[in-house]
């Protein structure tokens, strides 16, 4: 059984997506590439999939993440044909082999987050701020499984996780 | 104009905002030179789950110069937040504003849905009545099971189409597409077999399709992100019904039957598949298990791996457990079956066509076959039931769950007579009547889980479905009041319609006492095929408790072959050999 992690971006309209809605999505696209991947046991079979953190609906997302399994060897041309089949505004952009034991919870150590503002925020000192043109964008580093920013939580229009850190 | 970047602005305050953001895969975006929106007049979530959108999007947007958008009614807070914006209801493919169409489409399947419409109108900033409409205004249309009696709709539809759409759709839009003016459009429109046009036409043939093509059958469908009511890929195998129950108004306007053969289903289904990657197929028809090659085609469907299968709509005989069983391999949860009525003078009444020993035999090879819980479906309110008919449903439930079922549950509605039924002619209970004869099963709440369907919204429906054009105040009335989304449960007001009803002067006592065949109805000029004559004789009989055979096995004489030149479509049986020989 080999196993791989994808990596996507999910941005644009499809950012109101629930986590468990584009959990779906993914499902059902994967199915539609006729590879044969790896089924949960029971009476209605799901892929089996583990997914990075779950996102609050709302968010943008650059640094998606899951593993799945199958017996097939997948490359980048598996990608290529599996990004035709995607919906607009999602995009996977990696793959990787991961070992067997490999473990999507304990391998991520947090993700760095972007909030923007259409005018000067007022946050804590964790939120690093910076200017760019008639924005400000405030970054921060969000330890895995400890809540996520939500949208507008701070008065931002936008909300993005941007970037994975791995342990 | 395109309302997209306002859009953005308020999603992040509603509720499920991914019911409103549209794009989804699989939806076609298509410059064409007449433009149609079809509305389903609910909510994105009940509208998603719709066949008859899927398959008219399809040809539509497969024809050389029109496309087919779609849009849904908001729930309450998005309206709200529309309105506040002044963003105007718009297609889910290009968020265009609906009246910058040239069509607006609306499918009519369930009554109380009514006021939905108008409220999707006024969403849409469309003129409500057809009179108020100029050349600069969508053409209206509507389509659906409702627009047999087009009566109470029409002050505000420009014209219907009764029956099967697949060929009428394109007609339509050719006859928009040549029109110059609003005038000349619906003088065209008007010519069109099967479609209605109140400034023009005082009389209407249902339309047909003598057999339902291959092409017709939608296979690249809509993926949905929100999670709809059924989220799964859907094959129609069969239209229409033979069984002719006598209550049943698709068994009646959907006539004759034609079914699609197993070979050609397993095709659709594999395509389905491959285009959508959906986990579940569902088998669609009004009667599934009566499908000449059900049997090949549950054998042939359940090759497809990884894919579960579902049948809604069987009957209540052994059949219908033995095809559970065959596509339910592991689970065995509930099995659902409908009675109907309590005795088997009732069932004749009706036509049900089914034996207590039918039953009982189904349930029994249920319970051998380690189902566990039952879900029955009866009527109260039947013509000519009494009070033993009533209680009678109660000692059923008893016999059931005696059986040693660990879950026997319900559902008792009353009965609404619907237009095009032998049962056009009977009167319906009234609120008040209804709630003595739920007493008169409560009893069977010791032993069985009862759901008693809401008399007050069963009178709405039916003063809505066989109301007049006088009845087109009422809707109007009812959308300004709110009360919209009358289906669910939460929003339902039935004190708010009654004052309606009240304030207008609507005799609902007249509208739902019984009739006679000298009567006239509404829906007179809505030629189904099938003759007054033949419902009344259908009514006669049924008084006196005589069955009318399934018409597989012989014409009954309903007229709607020979009317339209068509036949029953019958498959021929197989043998398994053959069936594995396709795979």
């Amino acid at each position: 059984m080999n196993r791989y992690l994808i990596r996507y971006k999910r941005y644009g309209l499809l950012r109101y997506l629930s986590n468990h809605e584009n959990m779906r999505m993914i499902e059902r696209l994967l199915r539609r590439t006729a590879v044969s991947f790896k089924m949960t046991e029971g009476f209605h079979e799901r892929m089996r999939m583990s997914f990075g953190q779950a996102l609050p609906t709302g968010v943008i997302d650059r640094a998606g993440t899951f593993v799945i399994s199958t017996e097939e060897n997948l490359d980048e041309e598996f990608l290529r044909i599996a990004n035709i089949l995607a919906p607009k505004s999602f995009e996977m952009s990696a793959i990787k082999k991961v070992s067997e034991d490999f473990n999507i919870g304990t391998a991520i150590e947090g993700y760095f987050f972007s909030l923007i503002f259409r005018e000067r925020p007022d946050l804590d000192e964790n939120w690093k701020l910076k200017e760019n043109g008639k924005l400000w964008i405030a970054r921060n580093f969000v330890q895995f499984n400890s809540p996520s920013p939500r949208p507008k939580d701070h008065g931002q229009f936008l909300t993005l996780r941007d970037e994975i850190v791995w342990r | 104009m395109n309302v997209l970047k306002d859009l953005m602005d308020i999603l992040d305050d509603v509720e499920k905002p991914s019911r409103y953001i549209g794009n989804e895969y699989n939806s076609i975006k298509k410059s064409a030179s007449v433009r149609m929106c079809m509305i389903f007049p609910d909510l994105y979530d009940v509208g998603m789950s719709h066949f008859g959108v899927k398959i008219l999007y399809d040809i539509i947007n497969s024809s050389d110069f029109a496309s087919c958008e779609r849009s849904y009614l908001p729930w309450i807070d998005m309206q709200k937040a529309m309105i506040e914006k002044n963003i105007s209801l718009y297609s889910y493919e290009t968020y265009t504003p609906i009246n910058e169409f040239d069509v607006v489409g609306f499918t009519l399947q369930y009554e109380l849905s009514y006021p939905n419409v108008l409220r999707s109108l006024k969403l849409g900033k469309i003129p409500l009545k057809r009179e108020e409409r100029n050349n600069t205004d969508p053409i209206i249309i509507a389509g659906g099971p409702c627009t047999f009696n087009p009566a109470p709709m029409e002050n505000f539809i420009d014209a219907f189409l009764i029956g099967d759409g697949e060929e009428a759709a394109i007609e339509m839009m050719r006859a928009v597409k040549r029109g110059k003016t609003r005038k000349e459009r619906l003088a065209l429109l008007a010519q069109i077999n099967g479609v209605y046009v109140p400034e023009y036409n005082s009389k209407v043939e249902k339309r047909i399709i003598p057999e339902m093509k291959k092409a017709w059958a939608p296979v690249d469908q809509i993926i949905p992100y929100t999670e709809i009511v059924h989220d799964r890929g859907v094959i129609e195998i069969m239209r229409g019904c033979t069984n002719g129950c006598r209550f049943c108004q698709a068994g009646m306007i959907y006539r004759p039957i034609r079914e699609r053969s197993y070979g050609e289903v397993f095709e659709i289904a594999s395509g389905i598949l491959r285009k959508t990657g959906y986990e579940e197929l569902s088998l669609l028809s009004l009667s599934s298990a009566d499908h000449s090659q059900i049997n090949e085609t549950v054998s042939l469907l359940k090759t497809l791996k990884e894919t579960s299968l579902s049948i809604p709509s069987t009957r209540a005989n052994a059949f219908t457990v033995e095809l559970a069983q065959a596509i339910n391999t592991v689970r065995k949860s509930g099995i659902t079956i409908a009675p109907e009525a309590g005795t088997q003078r009732l069932r004749d009444v009706i036509n049900k066509g089914i034996t207590d020993d039918d039953i009982f035999s189904a349930l029994k090879l249920a319970k051998d076959n380690g189902w566990k819980r039952i879900k029955l479906y009866f009527m109260i309110g039947l013509p000519t039931e009494t009070d033993e008919d009533v209680i009678s449903i109660g000692k059923m439930l008893d016999r059931i769950k005696k059986m040693s079922f660990s879950e026997v549950s319900a559902t008792i509605g009353v009965f609404v007579p619907k237009p095009h039924t032998p049962f056009e002619f009977d009167e319906q209970i009234l609120p008040d009547e209804a709630f003595r004869r739920f007493k008169l099963i409560s009893w069977a709440k010791r032993f069985a889980k009862l759901n008693f369907t809401d008399p007050e919204k069963a009178v709405i429906e039916g003063i809505l479905s066989r109301g007049g054009k006088e009845i087109g105040r009422i809707i109007e009335e009812a959308e300004r009041k709110d009360l919209i989304f009358a289906d669910w449960d939460e929003l339902f007001n039935p004190q708010g319609w009654m004052e309606i009803f009240d304030e207008k002067g609507i005799d609902v006592e007249s509208l739902m006492g019984q009739k006679s065949f000298k009567d006239a109805f509404p829906w007179d000029f809505v030629n189904s095929g099938i003759s007054k004559e033949y419902l009344w004789s259908e009514h006669q009989k049924a008084l006196r408790e005589t069955l009318t055979p399934d018409c597989r096995n012989g014409c009954t004489g309903c007229g709607v072959c020979p009317k339209f030149g068509v036949d029953n479509i019958v498959q021929k049986r197989v043998t398994d050999e053959q069936v594995s020989h396709s795979i």
